[in-house]
């Protein structure tokens, strides 16, 4: 029952006029940067963070979640329509969603990618509803210690996913500590490799550091390619999917949905797991894994219902610990921040019309990607005809103003452009970025819950191995760490391995 | 990879250096981390964390300069292979020259050019095209952020924007 007074009570927030406008922003960039591969989600959001400071923070949050779970959905037009992933989630669905567009079956391609991510979309939402204030109710009991050892966690399961060496990416989240760390320290005020420059008195900024390495240097490595479009041109009909095609996709959406929603709340997961997951069981499940690769609705339906129930499960750490999961949450986290909101386990009680604001207006908002991803397709489609050449330019431009508005302040724009050719060198050489900026916003509250727990226990480090939350997470990321060194579970993350950077 | 891309000893290979910058790295944390006094287990200082994190790098980098020594790496030249690199070059060459005109020109002066440039030069649009996109973008985009959001982009010396 309270659940229900407390959904009525959000709802009444998501519905005012201002809020329902900047769901409505949120989702319609989040299709935008999702359909224009070259432009993620992440880039979209460090772009709009300065914008989310003129309103209220409910307004602010509910775009920058419109943005992430609308990108969800307009991924999957270009992986289906060009052969390209809009963004690393939609990966997957180019392998049978392109075929299916070839063999003439593009509109049921889009229509059950749309239906699948709604379903999986409101599913999540659902279970967030359910599982957060339960969730925090626990948390509120986590010390130092606990916050400290998920972290790692997090943070490990991140780089165990990342594609490539894991020392590499290992290393790259040990240069995000570091980068985290610059400025004052917060214990003692001591200022820390600052280098004599007032700039760095308080630290990198977010922005800057992920502008850099996700929007220019992405657009560095796609100047350096020639790249051929392959858009299907014919008249995209039967959007429906048939009774046929309900069929053959219900089970896999199901099973992406629930697999998806646990991937997602898992620290360092998220939605590109969850579809390469999905794809992977239902290729397995299938009487006909022949089919797979060569236009199986089956291998649409399961990945776009994974990532959709990702996006929704990846807001339960966010919310009740007040730990960002992935990237994107950690973006998500630098929006309350800039409110001067710590999201946490007390958030849902002291704050009850942020939390279910925010979850009713995802109701919303996948309402809104219903109708703007079927019957506005044809929009989309003209957009995917955009030059690059023109797009790149505009998209340096819009990179510089965000970073500029964030702060006011021209040194941020060197940091990007830094930071933007850093992060070209990186992918160049096999560094992936994604553990560096998890690493880089976790890096602080690492630090700070560490030398907590170290002063709490007067130095014993026992402190971390016989509290079991934190004895199970530390266990937990031992045997990631060790276990590439085992060829079994070595191929299996060769198998899940991603690039969280597209 | 092919053998002749593929290298173990030679210094041309790309894993090696980039286990060797990890490493240097390492090593500043390492030595910052001291600068700015460990403090003890039961009241760690400013460079704790900063120290045993360096520590972990230059673990990390060593692993990636073995692995690089023993099983071989890609050579520079192969990661560029097929690849039209001199395009990055040229828009990190666009982006440095605007980052030291920002300030001193503002952005409405910088910025055009920028656009103009990098229109020009990744793979040429029409100047017909090319001009008045240029054009039109940065000072709509001025014109929004000063008239609608109130925010001030830099106006440089000759106090233009």
């Amino acid at each position: 029952m309270d659940t229900l007074i407390n959904v009525a009570h959000g709802f009444g927030v998501a519905l005012a006029p201002v809020n329902l406008l900047y769901c409505f922003i949120g989702v319609f960039i989040g299709t935008l940067v999702g359909v224009l591969p070259g432009i993620g989600p992440i880039s979209a959001m460090s772009l709009l963070l300065p914008v989310t400071l003129s309103g209220t923070p409910e307004s602010g949050i509910i775009m920058m979640a419109g943005i992430y779970y609308g990108s969800m959905y307009g991924g999957s037009t270009t992986s289906i329509l060009v052969n390209i992933p809009g963004e690393a989630a939609s990966v997957v669905t180019c392998i049978d969603g392109h075929q299916m567009a070839k063999q003439g079956r593009a509109g049921p391609a889009l229509g059950i990618s749309a239906f699948g991510s709604f379903i999986a979309g409101t599913f999540a939402l659902i279970a967030l509803m359910l599982v957060a204030p339960k969730l925090a109710s626990v948390a509120i009991a986590f010390g130092p210690a606990e916050y400290f050892s998920l972290m790692v966690l997090g943070l490990v399961v991140l780089t165990f996913l990342t594609q490539g060496s894991m020392a590499k990416a290992l290393l790259m989240a040990c240069i995000g500590v570091v980068l985290g760390l610059i400025g004052l320290d917060s214990i003692t005020a001591q200022p820390r490799l600052t280098f004599g420059r007032m700039e760095l008195i308080d630290g990198i900024g977010l922005v800057p550091v992920v502008m850099g390495l996700f929007g220019v240097a992405e657009v560095l490595l796609n100047t350096e390619q020639v790249i051929k479009r392959d858009i299907i041109n014919a008249k995209i009909t039967h959007l429906l999917p048939s009774r046929e095609d309900w069929k053959a996709s219900a089970g896999p959406m199901g099973r992406g949905t629930i697999l998806g929603f646990f991937l997602g709340i898992l620290p360092g997961g998220g939605a590109v797991v969850a579809s390469f997951a999905s794809y992977a069981l239902e290729k397995r499940l299938s009487k006909t894994p022949e089919r797979f690769g060569n236009g199986a609705i089956e291998g649409v339906a399961g990945p776009e219902a994974a990532n959709n129930a990702a996006a929704g499960g990846a807001f339960i750490p966010l919310m009740t610990l007040g730990i960002p999961p992935n990237v994107v949450m950690a973006l998500l986290l630098g929006a309350f921040v800039i409110h001067g909101l710590q999201p946490g386990p007390l958030m849902i009680t002291q704050n009850p019309g942020l939390f279910w604001g925010i979850v009713a207006s995802m109701y919303i908002g996948n309402v809104m990607l219903l109708v703007l991803n079927l019957p506005m397709i044809g929009m989309w489609v003209q957009l995917l005809k955009l030059p690059y050449n023109i797009l790149f330019p505009l998209i340096i431009l819009f990179t510089i103003i965000g970073v500029y508005c964030s702060s006011n302040n021209v040194f941020d724009v060197y940091v990007m452009i830094a930071f933007g050719v850093i992060g070209y060198f990186m992918r160049k050489l096999g560094y992936e970025p994604a553990p560096l900026v998890l690493a880089f916003v976790l890096g602080p509250m690492m630090e700070n819950n560490l030398r907590k727990s170290l002063i709490l226990s007067q130095g014993d480090l026992s402190t971390f191995v016989t509290r079991p939350i934190s004895a199970a997470c530390l266990v937990l990321a031992v045997v990631l760490l060790i276990g590439p060194l085992l060829p079994a579970l070595r191929r299996k993350r060769e198998l899940v391995a991603l690039d969280e950077g597209a | 990879m092919s053998d002749s891309s593929n290298v173990k000893f030679r210094l041309n290979n790309s894993e090696l250096w980039g286990g060797l910058i990890g490493l240097a790295l390492g090593i500043f944390v390492i030595r910052s981390g001291l600068k700015l006094k460990l403090g003890t287990i039961n009241d760690p200082g400013s460079g704790y964390v900063l120290f045993y994190t360096g520590i972990l790098m230059c673990v990390f980098a060593v692993t990636i300069i073995v692995a690089a020594v023993t099983e071989g790496g890609p050579t520079f030249g192969s990661r560029w292979k097929d690849a039209r690199w001199t395009k990055p070059v040229i828009v990190i060459a666009c982006l440095t020259a605007f980052a030291f005109a920002l300030d001193p020109l503002g952005f409405l002066l910088s910025s055009i050019p920028l656009m103009i440039l990098l229109m020009r030069l990744i793979d040429p649009v029409r100047w017909e095209l090319a001009i008045p996109v240029s054009l039109i973008v940065p000072t709509g985009m001025w014109w929004l952020l000063k008239h609608v959001l109130g925010i001030q982009l830099p106006s440089g010396m000759f106090g233009i924007g």
